[in-house]
């Protein structure tokens, strides 16, 4: 992850943020607000939807558990008003059952609550320049899933068919701790490509629609017709 | 019934094998021949005999009314003289210092009955001997004369042969002298002639049973039902006697007595079957003799089955014979076996003394000895021998196909276990990841965002710093608690790779560079046993080390090293290095338990922790105020412990 920012794009980035806790929303804006982003922070699904109403924002942050709903339904939203939207999911725990959910519905990345200030904005500057963060458990969760067991382990449903065996391999890279520059240099890639393969990586997970998703459950089996 | 031990590779050619087969007769007619021309030598020795001084053989026989001088052995021409048998007188003389000894009378052999006077007396009468009047055996007759029958000088002796058949008169050469110079011969003749027929029948009697139970046990093989009831045959004729009255008990008698017919019919079916051979309906042929033999002793007189049993039941034995002796030849070239082999050399010398005994009945021989029943003996020495070599085979084939049997299921046993053991693993891996999955909701929803909530609130007032780094802390934990908890499949790097985003996580604030080295390029072995509660121990040492650089050592960067070190043993063992560059301090020794400084209990915290997990720790430090820095290293070990010994 890049720390050193560029200050003149900072300045354009514009960040919907959604999260009902109050202390944890401040924070956020806070160190949003501090590097430069334009920043508008809601509390609600409704407050978000009257705000998405306005235009589309360059990236949506939010939270999953929401009082008047849940998340994955506004990045679902999101997701398909406005494909340029970079989405983020705001996790706790950062753990594969909320993150993999938002990445089915078109998330590309997730914050970790906690992150120090100078690490929420880095993330989100480099989500914008197309790096999407992935953490080794993620990683480990997706790469699991690709293996092929008699049943599938416990947590979110996901379609791994179209990774590809390059992307499997970078994803287990990632579960082992390695950095993108000795993934790089293992598979015989540039460094600079990884972070897009892990884009690619989010895009190849999602489900588009309820047609799709149907299409891909009698592919896997999951559906009898 | 079926060997197939056929040594006859299947690739020879027509020719070669022709070539082989004509070798092998050529071999076994040479064998044959050989253990006939052994019998006949053994048949040509005579018996011992008692001194020659006291043989008789001067005699003056009576016969229908004619008399003439003849000498012993005499063969009659007659086949029956009940009512008035021939006569033989002559004398001995018993010289007078031998009154003191008991003397006898002894004749080896005579067909069919003798009475034998001395002096006017009756000394001995073989009729009432019921072994004495099977002309087949060759029953010897000895009789102690009363010693006041006998005077010196000459006495006057008479014998009556009593002749019924179905073979002509015989008497051969008498003996009159002491007592104890004549009994050895004819103990010898009594042990051969008498004794040891009754030894064969008992065998026989046996091999009756045996051959019934394995026939009653194996329906599909009837050859030994055939065998077991041509033995059970040879046993009733064996023991039965010879009628000589006429009753309705004695025509059974008759019957049985006359069966050797059948019984050769029913080992030449066995030996047919045997060799393989199919039953044809044709094949009832064989007992025809027999039965014919059977309704005459039923329905005809005792002169009719004398004389039928001449004329079917002998040439019988003798067509059984040279069929058996063909067939086996055959089955031995077909099938080389020890038990047809036996049974072809068995066949070759009854076959041998049954041609003896034709030429003995027929006079062509000087004595009448008979040997052919008396072989039949060598013929069951073969079969029980043949089914004993089966038997035995047969055992060694059960033996290792149960060998077979028990290392497949024993095989089929592990694997089973294995798979179950699998089993188990995977219910075990499933059932954590589902309270994982639980765990992870209930932390999510609650104690979770409460923690996130304190370290906003606490940045937020800029007071609670200390509450913000302890919250985050919490947080820190839980995630790596609940990261534990997931199936990694023994693979440490998988929970390494979490744990470096923390450490970085937890270093990026204060500037401290996080070195990463992975040195190996599968990083660190894969352990089967590993266990959540092992990775969050090995995490936590490590926590500790990456925190003790941050508040301790004011280091700049922190390099973590990951290897797998070969060992001597061969034994692969994974290594985690931390590193920094900070300042050193004093290891304290690993027993000191007055932990003052807290740096102390964190390093008492790691041993412990590295002990539970059966890993060692190594400690180097340079001194206080030095930039040496500390070196924690971790050496895993090969195996980790099972349960968590240290915690007990």
């Amino acid at each position: 992850m890049n720390l050193q920012s560029d200050e003149a794009k900072a300045e354009a980035i514009t960040v919907l943020l959604l999260e009902d806790d109050a202390p944890t929303l401040w924070r956020l804006q806070d160190a949003l607000a501090k590097a430069g982003y334009q920043v508008r922070a809601t509390g609600t699904l409704a407050e978000a939807r009257a705000c998405l109403a306005d235009g589309a924002p360059q990236v949506l942050l939010t939270d999953l558990q929401l009082p008047d709903g849940h998340g994955v339904d506004l990045i679902r939203e999101t997701r398909q008003r406005f494909p340029d939207t970079e989405i983020m999911v705001i996790s706790i725990l950062g753990d594969e059952e909320s993150v993999i959910s938002a990445i089915t519905v078109g998330a590309t990345g997730y914050l970790l609550k906690d992150a120090f200030p100078t690490d929420i904005a880095a993330t989100v500057r480099d989500l914008v320049a197309g790096h999407s963060p992935i953490s080794a458990s993620i990683a480990r969760f997706i790469v699991r899933r690709t293996q092929n067991t008699p049943e599938p382990p416990p947590g979110p449903a996901l379609n791994t068919a179209k990774l590809t065996p390059r992307e499997i391999d970078i994803l287990w890279g990632i579960a082992k701790g390695f950095s993108y520059a000795e993934i790089a240099s293992h598979l015989s890639l540039s460094r600079q490509t990884v972070p897009g393969h892990i884009k690619s990586i989010y895009r190849k997970l999602e489900v588009h629609t309820r047609g799709e998703a149907v299409f891909e459950a009698v592919q896997q089996g999951l559906i009898r017709l | 019934m079926n060997d197939h031990d056929d040594d006859v590779p299947p690739v020879m050619s027509g020719r070669e094998r022709g070539r082989l087969q004509s070798s092998r007769l050529v071999q076994y007619i040479l064998l044959q021949a050989l253990i006939a021309a052994a019998a006949i030598f053994a048949l040509r020795q005579s018996l011992p005999e008692p001194p020659a001084q006291y043989q008789v053989t001067a005699f003056k026989l009576s016969e229908a009314g004619v008399e003439r001088e003849v000498t012993l052995p005499h063969f009659s021409s007659l086949r029956h003289a009940m009512d008035d048998p021939p006569r033989f007188t002559g004398q001995f003389i018993r010289p007078g210092d031998e009154a003191a000894r008991a003397w006898s009378v002894f004749l080896p052999r005579f067909t069919n009955g003798v009475e034998v006077t001395v002096n006017g007396v009756v000394v001995l009468d073989s009729r009432r001997d019921p072994a004495a009047n099977r002309p087949d055996r060759n029953t010897p007759a000895i009789a102690v004369i009363p010693t006041s029958v006998l005077h010196d000088g000459a006495n006057a002796i008479s014998i009556r042969l009593f002749i019924w058949g179905p073979i002509t008169g015989f008497l051969d050469r008498i003996w009159v002298g002491p007592d104890e110079l004549l009994r050895p011969s004819y103990n010898l003749r009594s042990l051969i002639f008498v004794t040891l027929p009754v030894v064969f029948s008992s065998w026989q009697a046996i091999l009756a049973v045996i051959l019934g139970i394995m026939w009653v046990m194996r329906r599909h093989e009837p050859a030994y039902g055939l065998l077991a009831a041509a033995m059970a045959v040879g046993v009733a004729q064996a023991f039965l006697q010879t009628p000589m009255g006429e009753t309705a008990f004695s025509r059974l008698n008759v019957v049985l007595i006359s069966s050797a017919p059948i019984e050769s019919g029913l080992v030449l079916t066995f030996a047919l079957l045997f060799s393989g051979w199919k039953w044809r309906h044709y094949g009832w042929i064989i007992f025809v003799p027999g039965v014919l033999l059977a309704l005459a002793g039923l329905f005809g007189n005792q002169a009719l089955s004398r004389v039928l049993f001449l004329f079917l039941a002998v040439p019988m034995v003798g067509v059984s014979l040279v069929i058996m002796a063909v067939v086996t030849a055959r089955s031995v070239l077909k099938r080389v076996n020890v038990a047809s082999l036996l049974l072809g050399c068995a066949i070759t010398i009854m076959l041998t003394c049954w041609i003896v005994d034709l030429l003995s009945v027929f006079q062509f021989m000087p004595n009448r000895i008979f040997t052919a029943r008396l072989s039949y003996s060598a013929m069951l020495v073969a079969i029980g021998a043949g089914l004993t070599w089966r038997f035995a085979r047969a055992l060694n084939q059960v033996d290792g196909f149960a060998g077979r049997l028990v290392t497949q299921v024993r095989e089929a046993e592990e694997k089973l276990k294995a798979s179950f053991t699998r089993e188990e693993e995977r219910a075990r891996a499933a059932a954590l990841a589902r309270e994982r999955t639980r765990l992870m909701r209930d932390l999510h929803d609650g104690l979770g965002g409460q923690l996130v909530s304190i370290v906003a609130l606490s940045e937020r007032g800029n007071a609670g710093a200390g509450i913000g780094d302890a919250a985050r802390a919490a947080l820190k934990d839980l995630r790596l608690v609940i990261d534990s908890m997931d199936d990694i499949g023994g693979d440490l790097m998988l929970a390494l790779g979490s744990w470096r985003e923390r450490a970085m996580a937890q270093l990026r604030p204060h500037d401290i560079a996080l070195d990463w080295r992975a040195v190996t390029p599968q990083g660190l072995p894969v352990h089967p046993e590993l266990r959540p509660w092992h990775v969050i121990q090995i995490v936590r040492l490590l926590d500790e080390a990456v925190t003790n650089a941050v508040k301790h050592a004011n280091a700049r960067r922190v390099t973590v090293r990951i290897e797998t070190l070969a060992a001597s043993d061969g034994l692969d063992r994974g290594s985690i290095t931390v590193e920094d560059d900070g300042k050193g301090f004093d290891v304290p020794p690993a027993d000191e338990s007055a932990g003052v400084a807290k740096a102390a209990r964190g390093l008492r915290n790691m041993r412990s922790r590295a002990a539970r997990v059966g890993a060692e720790l190594d400690l180097a430090s340079g001194a206080q105020g030095t930039d040496q820095g500390t070196r924690v290293r971790l050496t895993l070990p090969h195996r980790f412990p099972d349960s968590d010994a240290a915690a007990g």
